[in-house]
């Protein structure tokens, strides 16, 4: 049930006979999807994003990075998304010039301040949604071995990746079945008792945990994910001309208000 | 057929060589990176929860007290993982998956360097206490705790930033000064102060909570 761990050399057991692997590997190797940047392009705009907050940027530059930020958001098929955030920067930004004493409600003097601090974590969040709804896991961790990263941190990070539906699936069982016991049953019973509901949900949730990193690591292993050397993937990355478009596009504005030259 | 079979018999011979050997060396082994890898991805939840929840509570500045609820939450998680690891490594490698997950889902790039430095911490005390000592291993998990502190340290660390950007926008120094008189070294101290309770809460119902269930069940 738990054995997912493809993301080396696994879809030998996939086929279910022990092929050639480099003639599987040619048949069923695909680069990652044409309409997404490679997944270090998109760090380096998390990274771009995370500057942005260091170097108080002025509106312009503000504005300019977020509409560059949405566009691979957009281009990617996420209309919902961009439009979500494109209408929340608009209406943040909106908010942040108000000018209450105009107005006459000092009150408003909150809202505005906050708004101004929401937009400025704004872009990293963009940056965020667009790494995280569109790298698939095998890309993530393709790019994470390409950039170096010790094995001990790519493997628990395949396994956390992996597990997150497995949380989810458990999570509706356990409250099924708190709910076959009547406990904790609508909308805020499990608010009434914080700490009984805690445990009643975490100790199942833990108990299937230890369960199945014990089923992981013997299909992880048998899967040769144990073994030295390279590892070989699926999924191809590579850094194309948008990628490098993209990074330079998104450096000028930064760089020229860092500058001084946009204010 | 039976010159293909051979490699992955090979395979799944060394790898059961691997998985049979009891984990005894001090080294982290692919079986152990599984299980922190399993035990990040529960504490990733209870943070998006803690976050949730924080946010519900506080409004706009929400993640003032997002470590001190996800330390209230998440210390069986944190203990199990010491307990079924009890080895140095464990901690450290948990703290930098999530700090890595922290950044990747658009959190501040400094918060890297906290989940870095606290695990490595927190680590070293558990391993003072060979993982099995009660009290250092609640030191270790308060220690651990402030680990999170990463995604909230802008909101004193960018505050000229914050009030550079309110000024470019019309807003006068006294009315600046009024919004920041809230978040001063004194909501900092607050705020870890909570976490410093939270931690202790969390992680005494966490060590209950490993009495109650899983040493009955022979899990540890």
């Amino acid at each position: 049930m738990h054995s997912t761990n493809t993301s080396t050399k696994a879809y030998l057991s996939d086929t279910g006979t022990p092929l050639c692997v480099e003639s599987v590997a040619m048949t069923f190797s695909h680069s990652s999807n044409q309409r997404t940047l490679d997944p270090r392009t998109k760090l380096f705009l998390l990274l771009a994003a995370n500057l942005m907050l260091f170097f108080h940027v002025s509106v312009i530059t503000q504005l300019i990075m977020v509409v560059l930020f949405l566009l691979p958001l957009a281009v990617a098929g996420r209309w919902k998304l961009t439009v979500n955030f494109a209408l929340t920067y608009a209406v943040l930004t909106g908010l942040g010039f108000l000018d209450p004493d105009a107005l006459g409600s000092p009150w408003l003097h909150v809202v505005s301040a906050l708004a101004v601090g929401c937009t400025m974590m704004l872009p990293c969040f963009i940056t965020g949604a667009y790494a995280f709804t569109t790298t698939s896991p095998s890309a993530f961790i393709c790019a994470m071995r390409r950039m170096h990263a010790p094995e001990s941190v790519v493997i628990p990070c395949v396994v956390v990746i992996r597990f997150f539906p497995t949380i989810a699936e458990d999570y509706r069982q356990i409250r099924n079945a708190m709910a076959l016991r009547g406990i904790a049953a609508g909308g805020w019973g499990l608010l009434r008792h914080p700490a009984q509901s805690l445990e009643y949900i975490l100790i199942p949730l833990l108990m299937n945990a230890t369960n199945v990193a014990q089923d992981l690591s013997v299909a992880a292993l048998t899967k040769g994910l144990g073994r030295e050397g390279a590892h070989t993937s699926r999924t191809e990355i590579r850094m194309r001309i948008v990628d490098w478009i993209m990074m330079i596009v998104a450096l000028i504005p930064l760089a020229l208000d860092i500058a001084g030259v946009i204010h | 057929m039976t010159a293909s079979n051979s490699p992955a018999d090979n395979t799944i011979q060394t790898s059961n060589q691997n998985s049979g050997k009891p984990t005894e060396s001090g080294k982290l082994e692919v079986a152990d990176l599984i299980t922190i890898g399993v035990f990040a991805a529960l504490y990733f939840v209870m943070v998006c929860v803690a976050t949730l929840v924080s946010t519900l509570f506080t409004g706009g500045f929400g993640s003032i007290f997002l470590p001190a609820i996800a330390a209230l939450i998440s210390g069986c998680v944190y203990m199990l993982l010491a307990a079924r690891l009890g080895k140095f490594g464990g901690i450290t490698v948990m703290g930098v998956v999530i700090g890595l997950f922290l950044f990747i889902s658009g959190h501040f790039v400094l918060s890297f360097i906290a989940s870095i430095v606290f695990p490595v911490a927190a680590d070293l005390i558990a391993r003072a206490g060979r993982y099995k000592n009660k009290a250092l291993l609640l030191v270790s998990y308060v220690v651990f705790s402030y680990g999170l502190t990463g995604p909230i340290l802008p909101l004193w660390f960018m505050k000229d930033a914050y009030i550079a950007s309110l000024q470019a926008r019309g807003k006068d120094a006294a009315y600046i000064d009024g919004v920041f008189a809230n978040i001063n070294t004194g909501t900092f101290f607050i705020s870890m102060a909570a976490i410093l309770v939270c931690a202790i809460i969390g992680g005494w119902f966490g060590q209950k909570m490993m009495k109650k269930h899983f040493i009955k069940a022979g899990i540890v």
